[in-house]
């Protein structure tokens, strides 16, 4: 299956050896996106690489940004103040929905669902997206947030605006689910398909919905929290069996606590000024600094070598993508060729981040 | 048999006059369809050619006519050039006997019906592309399959009525449709999905799927040979809407209005049906669907031709 | 699978919601990123938006001579399309809110060359088509 397919969730090549009709083994071939990120790094202030971070995982900027700025912010030993928190947290949910939103209508679409449903999926995420380009300017790669707040404070009426949102998103998300949860032809073509055991996604790395599909309750906004996670009230939805069914009801579900969080975030937005200068250029002293976050597909990790000057002397991300595709060629052995397609959507990968 | 030459032309005549009629109907069923997926996936469709698009399809048969026309290396050239035409010729010939009350009729349909499947296999054998016969032979075996429990659903209608003839079978419903009988119902039910296989529409569309590794077995044919399969398609479900109308729905029958009216009404409702079907639910898998035509549809309409024929005869 | 076909057909009654572009467009919104511009007269030519540039993409020359009033005169002020992320950063640096970023989306063009502009040049962007605020 070539680079170009449209099944294939961007560049990817997948090798398979089938015998008839059933897939007896396979390879995957990545590399096809790679802008080599991580070199251009080593060459630009930690200001000017924000924009970079936007389209590495092109469909979740915001939790990009989120993740490399709380990295070099605990390089430098800088916190945030509360409004900017409050803030960051808010975007980085909206961006889940809108990533899973994504994900999971693209999924669908494998199956043989035509476009309805994305067509559907789409027309919730523009109210997203509409509201990210009213704050920022920009509708995809938002080069929003700042190391130390973010670049600018939300526009007077936000918070009706989100409160409007979330209201018009939650029945939607009823609406999106009943298509399918009750489908027989959806559950007998996903439940079952790409069992991905607890104790195998740990040891490959898999992490994010995926891993918690497995029944492996990991969640780092839980068990590590940041930013003011812990501030807020929300459960983690874990699946029991691992298979593709079981992956897009926990996708399904994220997004439901999704609404929650940022339904407390906006309720109490402490008051402030959230922005900070853009033309500051920081000296973090020499030393390292790893910090993860929990993006919508896993565990994103950004670790930063600083020797004293304005660049980085090393950037290497932790794509979660990464982890999650390299679980694919034993989880679609002895399956036929469409419950491959199944597979690869239900993992819901994006390349930009596998290449960098 | 001495045919005068006014009667060989009236013959060509209205022998063209069905094509176009076919062709007509089927344009008008490719736009129905792209504007029902639109307004179900809340856009517009075609919007641009003509009043809402109306002449898209228009613009859409010209632009398949001027593609050139690419013959695969190695493909077996007789097979290869023949399959359309196995694939079209069978559907429009359903419409030969229009205007004569053919007493077989329901007979006929089904055998001019059963035909296509072998341009479909012709297909993807000719193309010489290992994927093209997988997705001919996966076809295949798909209408075939689902033939009996559509025939045994027809059949079920022809004891209702008694007659094989089209034109009686309509004559028996003039006080009740048939599907207001309870096995007739089940037999309705049957028959619309069998159909929907026969069709290779969506959940059932495996052959046409473009998506998926197997990208079917019209994928070596481009410009007018790809629009015959394509119109092929679009007749055979009208041929199934109007069988489903008339063995079930209760033909030209209805009050007030014209009897071609109705007729149009109804064949055009279940066309629509399928269609809303098609844009809402996802494909089924091989496996799973031979499967449901061999272990669930085949005993059920078995069953209910039986309890039919009780009820019946009791 | 009832209820999905319910929710389909609920959605055939709901009214489209696409835009008919090109006759009709979507107005952009009040902070959208869309090309950079410059006025001209707050440029104090500082430099700070050509160095925080991610890909390098402005290019300010100073002549070495003094206007009239003591202050220095520009050489030029390029600006290539084809390396600019539309990141913003240049605007959110500047000190006098001289450049800016326009509403300008619609950049397809028929040669590279149109792609590299002086910003400086005041009648850069009559030719292209400029969108709506809301």
């Amino acid at each position: 299956m070539g680079p170009q397919h449209p099944s294939t969730h961007g560049v990817l090549r997948l090798e398979l050896k089938l015998s008839g009709e059933t897939v007896v083994d396979s390879v995957v071939h990545i590399g096809y996106l790679h802008r080599s990120i991580e070199k251009i790094a080593e060459k630009r202030t930690y200001t000017q690489f924000i924009p970079f971070t936007d389209r590495l995982d092109y469909l979740a900027s915001m939790n990009n940004n989120l993740a490399y700025v709380l990295a070099a912010e605990k390089l430098m030993g800088i916190e945030a103040n509360d409004r900017a928190k409050h803030i960051r947290v808010i975007m980085a949910e909206f961006n889940r929905i809108a990533s899973h939103l994504f994900g999971v209508t693209t999924f669908t679409q494998d199956l043989g669902a035509f476009a309805t449903p994305l067509f559907y999926g789409m027309r919730e995420r523009e109210k997203i997206v509409e509201f990210f380009d009213s704050v920022c300017g920009q509708r995809l790669t938002y080069n929003y947030m700042r190391i130390g707040g973010v670049s600018r404070d939300l526009p007077a009426g936000s918070e009706d605006k989100i409160k409007k949102i979330v209201a018009y998103l939650r029945p939607k998300f009823d609406d999106l689910e009943a298509m399918f949860s009750a489908n027989r032809i959806f559950t007998a073509r996903t439940k079952g398909i790409g069992t991905l055991t607890g104790e195998k996604a740990v040891n490959y790395g898999v992490t994010g919905p995926n891993l918690r599909a497995s029944g492996v309750k990991w969640d780092l906004r839980k068990d590590e929290p940041y930013e003011c996670y812990d501030k807020f009230d929300f459960d983690i939805p874990t699946g029991r069996n691992g298979d593709a069914w079981d992956r897009y009801k926990v996708r399904m579900e994220e997004m439901r606590q999704s609404l929650r969080i940022i339904e407390q975030a906006a309720g109490g937005m402490p008051e402030g000024d959230p922005t900070v200068k853009a033309g500051r250029i920081f000296r973090p002293a020499p030393g390292q600094a790893y910090v993860r976050s929990e993006n919508p597909r896993g565990e994103l990790g950004f670790f930063i070598v600083s020797d004293g000057s304005p660049v980085p002397y090393r950037l290497k991300i932790r794509a979660p993508s990464f982890s999650n595709i390299s679980v694919l060629p034993e989880l679609i052995k002895g399956l036929k060729v469409a419950d491959a397609v199944c597979v690869l959507g239900s993992l819901d990968v994006v390349m930009g981040e596998i290449d960098r | 048999m001495t045919v005068s030459i006014l009667t060989f032309i009236i013959m060509i005549i209205v022998g063209v006059m069905a094509l176009g009629f076919i062709a007509v109907s089927a344009m008008f069923l490719i736009w129905w369809e792209r504007k029902v997926s639109a307004h179900i996936q809340t856009r517009y469709g075609p919007m641009r050619v003509g009043w809402h698009g109306a002449l898209q399809s228009v613009a859409d048969v010209i632009k398949l006519l001027l593609k050139e026309n690419i013959t695969p290396a190695g493909a077996d050239k007789a097979v290869w050039w023949t399959a359309p035409f196995f694939a079209v010729v069978p559907s429009v010939m359903v419409f030969a006997p229009i205007g004569h009350d053919l007493n077989i009729g329901v007979l006929y349909i089904m055998a001019m019906t059963s035909l296509c499947v072998l341009g479909i296999f012709m297909a993807g054998w000719g193309s010489n592309n290992k994927y093209s016969l997988l997705g001919g032979m996966r076809s295949a075996a798909q209408i075939i399959s689902y033939e009996i429990p559509l025939i045994l659903a027809m059949v079920t209608a022809v004891m209702f009525a008694g007659t094989l003839s089209i034109q009686k079978i309509v004559e028996a419903q003039k006080d009740a449709w048939f599907v207001f009988h309870p096995s007739m119902a089940v037999a309705f039910l049957v028959f619309l999905i069998a159909g929907t296989a026969e069709v290779n529409r969506t959940p059932f569309d495996i052959p046409e799927a473009e998506s998926e590794l197997v990208a079917g077995f019209h994928t070596e044919y481009s410009g007018m040979k790809f629009a015959m399969f394509f119109l092929g398609e679009y007749t055979n479900m009208l041929i199934i809407s109007a069988l489903a109308a008339v063995l079930f729905l209760g033909g030209w029958n209805g009050p007030f209005l014209h009897p071609i009216l109705w007729f149009l009404i109804k064949t055009y409702g279940i066309v629509t049906l399928m269609m809303w079907i098609r844009w809402t639910l996802p494909r089924v898998r091989v496996d799973q669907l031979m499967n449901f035509a061999w272990k669930v549809l085949t005993p059920v309409s078995f069953v209910n031709l039986a309890v039919a024929g009780w009820v019946l005869v009791r | 699978m009832i209820k999905a076909l319910f929710i389909t057909l609920k959605n055939i009654f709901v009214k489209p919601v696409t835009l008919q572009y090109p006759t009709q467009k979507m107005p952009m919104a009040e902070r959208f990123r869309g090309l950079v511009d410059l006025r001209t007269e707050k440029c104090i030519k500082c430099n700070q938006c050509v160095k925080i540039c991610p890909t390098s993409c402005l290019d300010l020359a100073v002549s070495s001579q003094e206007g009239a009033d003591k202050k220095k005169e520009f050489g030029h002020f390029k600006y290539n399309m084809e390396l600019c992320c539309f990141c913003g950063l240049c605007e959110q640096v500047c000190p006098t809110q001289a450049i800016y970023m326009n509403k300008i989306y619609e950049i397809s063009v028929y040669g590279h060359d149109k792609l590299h502009i002086d910003l400086l040049d005041s009648g850069k962007y009559d030719e292209w088509a400029h969108p709506t605020v809301k």
